[in-house]
């Protein structure tokens, strides 16, 4: 996941312990299991699968009803099968930004819609690649909280790179302290505090990975109906929900609704908090 | 470069952006995580307002001093760490107070301080004055903000009013942080110019207690300003144990006296009164006094250590601190409050505070009939020897709403003695000192949105 | 005036001692500092009523912040 992952427990020690050892494995067998960057996963498989249908267990069975579900209800905004635009997009702050034939060309392989997904048999187009990237830090945030809240009634926070859950809290317990990153005060600073008791809480942000060209900034959220960065969308997006899952999932989709983020929020009647 | 979002021809699928996206997504969780659905999420961003309320009573025995004060702070918490603070106070005084003349086997009689009247003390009974109904009004604001990536700085005012004083100041400081933050260095400044425009006219120091009508021995309205420098450090110790260590420098000059406050002129040998020549029809005092005098100006420095550590849930605070300046007057104080939870939401905190100071060189129980009058004099109880003590025990709880609430009373005792090369006779050293028992009660209440 | 320069010849040594040393905790470790009751300063409007209290009844005020004063106290 490349990013510090932590635990906050209100617990014994013992049991913290024990809440911390599980949260950990939890997170690493997520990561070993979902990792674009390591061979022989099931991600691999899918993958390097050249057409062919792959029979899927049932957790990723589970994750990819749930992305399926998140593409009919974004209009195609999220898809997994987006990553392979990363083939022509480098966030890395230059101000490279491609060629609309380039950019043409791989958007042919993006699509779920050209996906064959019939439970437990997944099979892509050739040329095509699927990255749980967008959902799963935030699936193993809540997946590792729910670990740690069953050792233990007393308030506990995972919190992996920013993507937090809050768990087995009462109304009366004393809430974590979130901070928002600012945008301008450097890393480390928060511009927002955020009194957490119970729930997810996820961001989506453009701080640290976009491009900039002609005083234009490109956020590295792409849109994968047009293969180009997301345009006019606030700077950082952050969510409270019942889970991590669904805060990830309506700050990403806030992110790609561009100017629309805000009224989207709105919308769904969510606490949020976008900087622009 | 043009870049758009949406373009026609891709294929996408029916219009899924209705108002309910999030009811869906929920829905689709529950099912992804196999968990039930729970609406409960608890997520509130740090309010912007805090309010600190107190009330405050405070209450000398006997007929002395009494204050009931209402306090009022409140703070807007801005993005990026700014504050914004606002602080009111008024406060209602009563009663009497020494007026540095000693008691006397004799009843005694003082002009007060307008000239207009006399007032009489019983023999036997320490000299009160209680010319003092007064209202004060008091007003702070101040601005915190971070300057840069490590330093932070602090810009405030304050103002005051009573019927014969006012007072205006500002404040400065900047505080940079080092190691992790670990270690905070801070600078402060403070100027103050206050102005006092006595009942009457101040005195001319060390000039007799005139009788009724006669404000010959007086002047206009005095003033004096006030410069205040602190040079302090806090450090982290460890997790559980945080100390602070300062050093501060403040400097009077103007007018420094008590324009209400007298010396008694007695008998060099018996330590009885002077008579004073009071004419047939004419109102004022029975016995001589002169008015105090204070130097012109005066320098303190005082160093400062605190420590607060954490021990299975309570926290330990432990202060002292040492004035000393050059009026001659040398001050301990040691403090200490432990806080201790009874449960999630409710504490107590015992409190005991420690106090010792010499007197000034200048302070004088009285002065002596045939004596040259020195350059500087006070019989100020506040400028004497004494210790004091205070002890209390403050009990808070927080409520459901997230509203704060405490109670404390405390017991402050001050007891003094007269310079034992100053009794005349068989006078007793503590005797002559007007020794304080004081009660505090307070009630506070915070809240914010 | 030989005492004060001691004092602050101690006070300095910390400061530059510390500043210098590892003495302290890594971010992480904050959790108990930043717990309200472990601020130096607890309650402020409590610290500013005793610090008037104390202003009007004894000859020294402040050392931990700028002492209250201001007022025509008798």
């Amino acid at each position: 996941m490349a990013s510090p992952c932590q635990v906050l427990s209100r617990a014994d020690r013992s049991i913290a312990q024990k809440q911390l050892e599980l949260a950990a494995a939890e997170a690493w067998r997520i990561e070993a299991k979902y990792s674009r960057y390591l061979r022989g996963n099931i991600v691999d498989r899918i993958n390097s699968a050249l057409g062919n249908a792959v029979s899927l267990d049932e957790e990723t069975a589970n994750l990819v009803d749930f992305t399926a579900t998140l593409y009919e209800l974004s209009a195609g905004r999220f898809d997994i099968t987006s990553g392979v635009l990363r083939e022509v997009w480098t966030f890395d702050g230059s101000d490279r930004i491609p060629a609309e034939k380039r950019v043409a060309a791989v958007l042919d392989r993006v699509g779920w819609h050209k996906a064959l997904w019939q439970r437990p048999l997944l099979s892509l187009a050739p040329g095509m690649q699927v990255d749980f990237g967008g959902v799963g830090k935030e699936y193993a945030a809540d997946r590792a909280a729910a670990l740690a809240a069953s050792q233990s009634d007393a308030p506990c926070l995972v919190n992996f790179g920013g993507d937090i859950v809050a768990a087995a809290a009462t109304v009366d317990e004393a809430s974590w302290r979130v901070g928002i990153e600012s945008l301008s005060a450097g890393a480390g600073e928060a511009c927002k505090r955020i009194d957490l008791q119970r729930g997810g809480l996820a961001t989506s942000g453009d701080a640290r990975r976009f491009l900039l060209r002609n005083g234009v900034r490109y956020g590295h959220l792409l849109n994968p109906l047009t293969g180009w960065p997301v345009v006019n969308a606030p700077r950082s997006v952050t969510v409270a929900a019942d889970t991590c899952t669904q805060a990830g999932m309506l700050s990403t989709l806030a992110m790609l609704m561009g100017a629309d983020a805000e009224k989207f929020l709105e919308s769904q009647s969510v606490r949020n908090w976008c900087i622009r | 470069m043009a870049v758009t979002d949406g373009s026609p021809g891709r294929r996408a699928p029916a219009n899924g952006a209705s108002a309910q996206i999030a009811s869906q997504l929920a829905v689709a969780t529950c099912s992804l995580l196999g968990i039930a659905a729970s609406s409960l999420v608890l997520a509130e961003e740090q309010p912007e307002w805090e309010f600190d309320t107190a009330l405050l009573y405070y209450g000398e025995d006997g007929e002395r001093v009494q204050d009931l004060s209402l306090n009022i702070l409140a703070r807007r918490l801005f993005a990026d760490d700014r504050i914004l603070s606002i602080g009111l106070a008024v406060d209602s005084l009563t009663g009497a107070s020494p007026n540095g003349a000693v008691p006397q086997d004799e009843p005694q009689t003082f002009t007060r301080p307008s000239g207009d009247s006399v007032y009489a003390v019983a023999a036997g009974e320490f000299p009160l004055d209680d010319t003092f109904l007064d209202t004060r009004y008091a007003l702070t604001a101040s601005w915190q903000q971070p300057l840069g990536r490590d330093f932070a700085g602090t810009a405030g005012v304050s103002f005051s009013t009573e019927y014969d004083y006012t007072h205006a100041g500002a404040n400065f400081a900047l505080s940079r942080d080092f190691n992790k933050r670990n270690t905070t260095v801070s600078l402060g400044l403070a100027i103050a110019r206050d102005e006092l425009d006595t009942v009457g006219g101040a005195p001319v120091p060390l000039s007799p207690m005139a009788g009724v009508g006669d404000l010959s021995g007086r002047a206009g309205s005095e003033s004096k300003d006030v410069l205040d420098v602190l040079l302090g450090v806090t450090q982290v110790i460890s997790e559980k144990f945080v100390v602070q260590l300062n050093y501060s420098l403040s400097d009077s000059s103007g007018y420094l006296n008590d324009p209400y406050k007298i010396l008694s002129v007695v008998d060099p040998l018996s330590g009885g009164p002077v008579d004073r020549l009071l004419l047939p029809g004419a109102e004022g005092p029975l016995h001589e006094y002169r008015f105090e005098s204070r130097p012109d100006k005066r320098t303190k420095h005082s160093l400062f250590g605190q420590g607060k550590y954490f021990v299975e849930g309570k926290v330990l605070d432990v202060s002292y601190r040492y004035m000393t300046d050059d009026w001659g007057i040398d001050s301990h104080t040691l403090e200490s409050k432990l806080n201790w939870p009874l449960s999630d939401s409710t504490f107590i905190e015992p409190h005991i505070r420690f106090y010792t100071q010499s007197e000034a060189d200048f302070y004088r129980v009285s002065l002596l009939d045939g004596e040259p009058v020195p350059q500087f004099a006070s019989a100020d109880y506040r400028l004497g020897n004494f210790d004091s003590l205070t002890a209390g025990l403050k009990y808070g709880w927080r409520t459901g709403g997230g509203n704060d609430f405490a109670m404390r009373l405390e017991y402050y005792r001050q007891d003094g003695e007269v310079p034992e090369d100053q009794l005349i006779g068989n006078q007793d050293q503590s005797s002559l000192y007007p020794d304080l028992d004081a009660i505090i009660f307070n009630f506070s209440f915070g809240f914010d949105f | 005036m030989t005492r004060i320069r001691a004092g602050l010849l101690c006070m300095l040594a910390i400061a530059s001692g510390s500043a210098c040393s590892s003495m302290g905790v890594e971010p992480w470790e904050r959790d108990v500092l930043a717990r309200e009751q472990m601020q130096l300063v607890t309650d402020p409007l409590e610290a500013g009523i005793d610090d008037h209290i104390y202003f009007s009844k004894e000859a020294s005020s402040g050392g931990r912040g700028f002492g209250g004063g201001g007022c025509g106290c008798n």
